[in-house]
Formats: C-alpha cells, structure tokens, sequence
C-alpha cells in the first residue's frame, strides 16, 4: 500500500488531528478578539457536527439540530447559573446538562419520527416545526429557576463564562484560552464521535440510510439504531448549545430563529454532507468569510449572501469542500473495484454449503415449519391474497407459481411482514407472527430475498456479508468466521474488497443470497431468485435450493417453469389471491384448467 | 347567552380555519402536483401582502392590487421555477434546502426595503351581531373566500387543458412526456400558480394580517404542517386538515393564548401524524 492510499485511509485522523495541534499552537498569539470569534466557529462546527451525524450518516435532514442546540443552552446555562458558584469550574456542570437535555428532547421528537415510521418528508418538516414552534413559545416563556431568570424575549443573562479552575477564586478564561479549550473539547467529541461512526454502531446506521428495508430484513431494530443516533446527534447539539451559553454569558430565543437554523446545512455542506470533519471546515470557512466580510458575527447583510450561498452549493457543489477533494485524490489511487471485473462463475458445493447449514443449525435449532390459515389481504377493491391456507414444512421446496397478479408476491410479503394481513394468521415453528413487525419474524428465523437484488452498494462485499452475520451472531469475530465461509462458498474472495455497487447483476443476486444465508435462516422465502440469471447460474441456483431444502424450509415465488421443474418440489398454483392448484409440477402440467390460466385462455380466467 | 358565545367562538374559528387553508392553497397545489416542497412559500406570501400594500398606498383601489399582488407573485414565481427549482427535479431534500436559502434571501430584501415595522391597511369596518357579540365582518368573509379558492383549482385542474396536462405529468411522468405533454413547461406553470395563489393570500389577508418582512414564517408553520398531515391527495386532504387542525386550534386559542394554540396545532399534528405516518389521505383512492 502506498504512503497516499495509506493516508487516504486515515484522512479522517490525520488532517484533523494537524488542525487541532495547530489551533492550539497558535491560540496563544493570535489577537483576543480574534480568538474570541473563533471559539463560536468551533462550537458551530459542533452543531453542525451534530448534524452530519444525523443527515449525512443517518439519512435524516434534520432542521431540529437548533432547536436542542437552544434547549441544550438555555438548560446548561440555567444549571450552571445555580450550580457552578459552588465549584468554579463550569464546564462540568453546563456541558452535561446540555448534551442530556438536547439528548431528551431529541429522544421525545425522535421516537415519534421513528416509532411512527414516518415518511422522510413528514420527518423534516415536523423537525422544522418544532425549531419554530419552540421560536414562539420562547418569545413569551418567563420562569425563574433559582438564581436563573428565563426572561422571554428579554432572554437568559447573567451566564458564568469558560471556567476551568476549581474553588472559590476560581476566574473566567480569557479569549485565548477559551479558544483553546473550545479546540480540545470540539476535538475530544469529534473523535468520539469518529470512533463511534467507524465502528458497529456507525456501519449499521449507514446500512439505514443505504437501504432501511434490507437492514430490517437482516433482523436490526432499525427504529432503534435511528432513534440513538437521533438522540446522540441531540447530545452534541445540545452541548454546543451550552458551550455556546458560556461563552455569549447571554442567551435569547434568537437562537431558536430561522436564520440561526438555516446556518446549520449550510456548514456541512460547505464542509462536506457524511465526512463529520467537514462540518468545522465549513464553520469555518462561513464564519471566516463574515469576519472577513465585516462585522464577525453573523447578521445584517451577511443572512442575505448566506442565503445565497445555500441556493448556489444546492446547485452546483452537491460534496463540499472535502467531498470534492476526496473524489480528486481517488482518482489518483488505484482503483479498488478493478477485482470485480475478473470474477469467475459462482460454483455452489453443496457439500460445503450442507456443512455450513449443519453449522448454522446447531447455533440456530432445527429448521422451522411455516403456514397460513385464512391469510387475507384487500387493497380497496383488489384482493390479492383471498384466505389462502398453505403449510410449508423442510425437506422439498416449495414453488408458488401462477400468472401475472395471482398475488405470489403479495402472499408473500405478507409472510414476510411488509404487508398486514387484514385477516387470518400466519405461523411461524409454534409461534402466532402475525403482527410481529419484520425484524422481529426474522430474529425468529426468517430468511428474505426480494426479487431485485438488495446489496448495501457503498460497502464492499465483505463488509455486506459481515453486516448481516452480525446481525444473527452479535460477535465481531463470529461474523467474520460466518461471512469468510460464506465469501469462500459464493467464489467472491478476489472480490472482498469491492464496493458491492460494482457488481454485475447476477453477482449482486448471490451477494443477496449469500447474505441471507448468514442469518442461518430456519425458514427461507425466495422471491424470483432466478430473474436476470444466466443458464448456468439458473442451475447453481437450482442445486443450492435443493440442498438448502434439506435442511431448512424453502419457499420460492417462480415464473420460469423450467427453473420450477428441475426443484422436483411441491407447486402452489395462485390465481386471482386464491389457491387455484396444487400437487408436483408434472400433474400441473398435465392440467388443463392451469394451462388455461397461463396462457388465458377463456375457461377459467 | 351560552348558545351565542358557542356560535362566536364556531363562526371566528371557522374564519380562522379558512385564513389558513388560504394560505396553504398555494403550497398545497404545487406539492400535490409537482411534489416539491416550497418552503419560500411563507414569502411569496409576504411579497404579495407588500405588492398589495405598495399599490394601495400609491391609490389604487385595494380590491384592484388583489390581481396586481397575483401578477407580480406569479412572475417572480416562473422565474424562480426556472432559475433553480427546474434544475433540482426528484431532488425533494435539495430543492428545501434552495427554496429555504430563497426565503431567507426574500425576508432580508423585504428588511432592506420596507424595514421591520411596516404600517397596515385599515380593515373594511362592517361586523355582524350575534346576541350581545360582535364578530367583524372581513374575517368572515374570507370563509367564503376559502370556499372560492378551492372550487376554484379543483376547476382548474379538472376542466381546463392544463389542468389534465398537469395531473397527467404528477402521474405517470414519462407517459405524459411520451403523448407529447412538455412536462417542464407545465411545472412551470403550476409552480406558478402555486406562488401567484400565495401572492392571493397575502394581499386579500392583508387587512387581517399586516405586512411584516417576517410574516411568512408564522404562516409557514402551520401550512407546512397541514400540507404533510394531508398527503398524496393534497387538495381535499388539506381542506379537511386545515379545517380540522385550524379550527381547533383557533377554539384552543380563544380560551387560552394563541402560544398555547400553536403548541396544540403542534402536538395534534404530532399525533395525526403517528397514526397516519404518511398523511392521512395515504390509503384513499380519490386524486385530487
């Protein structure tokens, strides 16, 4: 590996980590007023940290992040106000108190994006709404809190400023070394903050924001994941917020403003949307240009060109700054998708596929039945699933075939939880599943595959393997073991390290398949596997669903017939959301009534 | 008494339902049909409260600025559909973010030129008397103004040519481009539409809600929020939700503050939201 990829690598560590030696070698000698402006662009680029987190990681553009950056801030002011006389030191009150509260609320407004499954729309603009409706209420909102008065539009004043000593005499710090203190806190959270975002944590939000179904389908709790990540980007906002009240010693609901809001997407996308450290180059580089712009703190004028600025990065500079360095100096490296351009034909051993299901079935238990009774579906006035009853056991698989809008996918999403049956039940080994949400059937031991293929493009092949072992084991090591047999099985080890978007079609079906059967599937549901695959593929298929058959339950939606008779399984004729025929596909094939509705004839459509 | 009070206090909320759904119109027409949210949509409103506000105090008639305030929007509409909107199609995030960097552009001029405090127009003094109340007349008014509006775009989005031209692009947008419908002249003139009915609302408001460079973002507020609860089927859906959310609200308001209203208009939106988490019209198989 060369000195520029291995810094590439690290780029996230390394550049940052020369800014902040820097900032603090020079806090010293810069000029105090200077130094004083400063320390509000760094505690920005918190914020604005705050919401890379949340939009660039999670895929949730936020317009709340000022909303907790305020109640971080009038709260942490309001427990320093009281408590710090006691200690000196301030910092050790405001700042917690800040990030917990932001936390809280971010938390509260969270749960309700999240736990609703609201649309994406409907989450940025409850976000925005909450910004202005605390905007309002502040304006009027009067309390006392001990020695804190909460004025209203009067605001909150009266904050102590940076305090690090400890006791009575204990002073404020100066503009220099306020500045610098401002540099190492920013530095400590956004390393944590790195940290987090680089390991398990951070890999499955960023599957989240890639593609919520398939990590849903791999068994995550993805409210769960987007509700932590929400409150943690609270916790940063609203730490800012309290620093930001220590170092103004005023507050107002200004704060809570439209203009104060709208500064916050500006950051990360000058800076750059997902790279974290961009949000502190793009304060940066906004609060630079209105000190240099005259009057160093932002207003006046400065929200007009601001606004114009947000129009034009919209338009024209889509990756900010580091966003479009980093693409730069890619092209200068060797390209790591060049391996998926000589990947050979998958060949499936069934023996080694049979030792890796006995595997998985002694960490897993024996494979599971699976039914229906009743199973009913209505969409206004189409029916496409009409009180089928079917019984799915291991041994054989299963095909469900039948025409165009017989309703086998609509079945079987139902099985799968993407769509409520509004009548019936369906079972899963003993167990009642039919209100259990997705993740919930498939910690039970359901494995999904959608027709198209569902592969995490952004990550390599390795990592989309890896992502779903863990899921099931929820051991870093295990997964890898289950992923590297996985990988050896497929033929894809020359590839591990491509981005799975380089993948051919056919290659990215057996990534998909080969992902599901990380999460030892006890039951596994196939929907038109072998769509878009070759001849040869078609007939690896065909022997890795014989030998799953087995050893789990298998249940395939099919249209091509041939595919379906070489499985020597049992066939579920659907028409109209009801089952039509059954029986093996020979007899099937031999009647009449089937044929008719395949081909349309008259008798029976 | 009490059956006064309660006919008062239905009528005014009424009135204040139909303020809103005034507002939201304009927004609700071009996120329907266009699926974009305009969140400059506050300001377009300002702008056509100031057009009318300039042109009344220049002498003409104020009933006469209603179509200048509608022109000068519709206008300043177009162009913007084809300096910035036009080139984020499919991008809904990025085209908030532009219309936002827009509002913010649009509130600071309106600062520059008019400044903060701007004096309003007198409200046409007619009232009506229920029992020993007084309700004034104009607010009332605007209930069949509302009224109007909505047979109004339902007209023209079920009659006229370009009204199907525009459903059939929201639809299926690659079979309109394939019959022959020029998609991209058409969103321009439902973005249009969509500012020049802001600019409507602005100017027959203005008596009630003076002109201030940062109007917009009370109203914003509670469009917004309508236009979202609705959902796909933007037009009955916001009638209904504007009617629901804003009278409420407005009942909330007048026994306790308006603070405490906005907070009610928040939560139950809130709520709504969580039983119907992509609008309420989600699930229905009417369009419009």
């Amino acid at each position: 590996m060369s000195l520029s990829e291995k810094l590439y690598k690290n780029a996230g560590l390394v550049f940052p980590a020369v800014a902040i030696l820097l900032a603090l070698a020079f806090s010293g000698q810069i000029d105090p007023y200077l130094a004083f402006v400063a320390t509000s662009w760094v505690i920005f680029g918190l914020l604005g940290l705050s919401l890379d987190v949340v939009w660039g990681r999670g895929g949730l553009l936020s317009l709340g992040q000022a909303a907790f950056y305020g109640l971080g801030g009038y709260f942490g002011s309001v427990v320093a106000i009281n408590l710090a006389p006691a200690t000196g030191n301030t910092l050790i009150w405001a700042l917690p108190a800040g990030a917990a509260f932001g936390a809280l609320a971010a938390a509260a407004l969270g749960y309700i994006i999240f736990f609703a499954r609201m649309g994406p729309l409907q989450s940025t603009i409850l976000s925005y709404t909450f910004t202005l409706l605390l905007w309002s209420v502040t304006q009027t909102f009067k309390l006392d809190v001990g020695e804190a008065a909460i004025g209203g539009d009067n605001g909150l004043s009266n904050i102590p400023g940076i305090v690090l000593g400890v006791g009575e005499g204990a002073q404020s710090l100066g503009p220099n070394a306020a500045f610098a203190a401002a540099v190492v806190i920013a530095a400590l959270l956004y390393f944590v903050t790195r940290w987090l975002m680089r390991g398990t944590f951070g890999r499955i939000v960023d599957c989240i924001r890639i593609d919520a179904e398939k990590t849903e389908l791999l068994g995550y709790d993805v409210r769960k994941y987007q509700l932590l990540n929400f409150a943690y980007s609270g916790a940063l906002a609203g730490l800012a917020g309290a620093l930001f009240g220590l170092w103004a010693n005023y507050l107002n609901p200004s704060i809570f403003s439209v203009q104060e809001a709208l500064l916050v997407p500006i950051y990360v996308l000058v800076g750059g949307l997902g790279t974290l450290s961009g949000a502190f180059l793009g304060a940066l580089a906004i609060g630079g240009l209105s000190f240099f712009l005259g009057g160093g703190a932002v207003g006046g004028q400065t929200t007009l060109i601001l606004g114009v600025v947000l129009i034009l990065l919209v338009l024209f500079l889509q990756n900010g700054i580091l966003g479009g360095l980093g693409n730069l100096w890619r092209k200068a490296l060797p390209d790591p998708n060049e391996a998926a351009r000589n990947a050979g034909a998958v060949k499936i051993d069934s023996a080694v596929l049979g030792e890796i299901l006995e595997d998985a079935a002694k960490d897993a238990g024996p494979a599971k039945n699976m039914g229906t009774v009743e199973a009913f579906k209505q969409f206004g006035g189409v029916i496409p699933v009409n009180k089928v009853t079917q019984s799915f056991t291991p041994g054989k698989p299963y095909s469900l075939i039948g025409p165009n809008g017989a309703g086998k996918s609509s079945f079987l999403k139902a099985c799968v939880g993407m769509y409520r049956p509004e009548g019936g039940t369906v079972t899963l080994g003993d167990e009642d599943i039919t209100k259990a949400p997705i993740f919930d059937r498939v910690r039970k031991g359901m494995g999904v595959k959608n027709q198209k293929p569902q592969v995490f493009g952004e990550l390599t092949v390795a990592d989309n393997l890896w992502t779903a072992a863990f899921a099931r084991t929820k051991d870093r090591v295990k997964a890898e073991d289950v992923a590297a047999k996985i990988l050896n099985m497929l033929g894809l080890e020359g590839q591990s390290d491509v981005q799975a978007s380089a993948l051919s079609h056919g290659q990215q079906q057996w990534l998909d398949i080969g992902m599901v059967l990380c999460l030892a599937p006890r039951v596994v549901l196939l929907d038109e596997p072998a769509a878009g695959m070759t001849n040869e593929e078609t007939r690896e298929l065909s022997s890795l669903v014989r030998t799953l058959a087995r050893h789990t339950t298998v249940v395939v939606v099919e249209h091509d017939m041939e595919f379906v008779r070489t499985l020597e399984g049992h066939v579920t004729v659907l028409h109209q959301g009801e089952v039509f025929a059954e029986g093996d596909i020979e007899a099937l094939r031999a009647d009449d009534r089937v044929l008719d509705i395949y081909l349309g004839r008259s008798e029976h459509v | 008494m009490e059956l006064d009070f309660l006919a008062t206090v239905l009528l005014s909320s009424l009135s204040s339902a139909s303020i809103l759904l005034i507002a939201t119109i304009g927004l609700a027409v071009v996120f329907g049909l266009m699926g974009v949210i305009n969140l400059a949509h506050g300001e377009f409103l300002m702008i056509g409260a100031y057009t009318a506000l300039t042109v009344t105090q220049a002498g003409v008639p104020y009933i006469l600025s209603i179509p200048i305030a509608v022109a000068v929007t519709m206008a300043i509409g177009a162009l913007v559909e084809v300096l910035i909107i036009n080139r984020l199609y499919g991008r809904l995030f990025d085209t908030m973010l532009a219309t936002w960097g827009l509002s913010i552009v649009f509130y600071q001029l309106a600062v520059l030129i008019f400044g903060t405090v701007t004096p309003g127009i007198g409200m046409p003094q007619f009232s009506m008397a229920i029992g020993e109340y007084s309700l004034a007349g104009y607010p009332l008014l605007m209930i069949g103004v509302a009224a109007a509006m909505l047979v109004f775009v339902y007209l023209l989005m079920t009659r006229t040519v370009y009204g199907m031209k525009a459903r059939a692009s929201i639809q299926v947008p690659q079979m309109a481009q394939a019959i022959g419908i020029e998609s991209s002249r058409t969103n321009m003139l439902t973005f249009s539409i969509g500012c020049g009915l802001a600019g409507f609302a602005g100017a027959v408001l203005l008596p009630i809600v003076p002109a201030t460079p940062s109007m917009g973002f009370a109203f914003v507020i509670k469009a917004f929020l309508t236009v979202v609860v609705a959902g796909p089927v933007t037009l009955t859906g916001s009638a209904l939700t504007a009617i629901g959310l804003g009278g409420g609200a407005s009942v909330t308001a007048s026994f306790m503050t308006s603070v405490v209203g906005d907070v009610f208009f928040f939560v139950i939106t809130a709520l709504l939201l969580w039983l119907y988490p992509m609008g309420i019209s989600a699930k229905w198989r009417r369009k419009l």
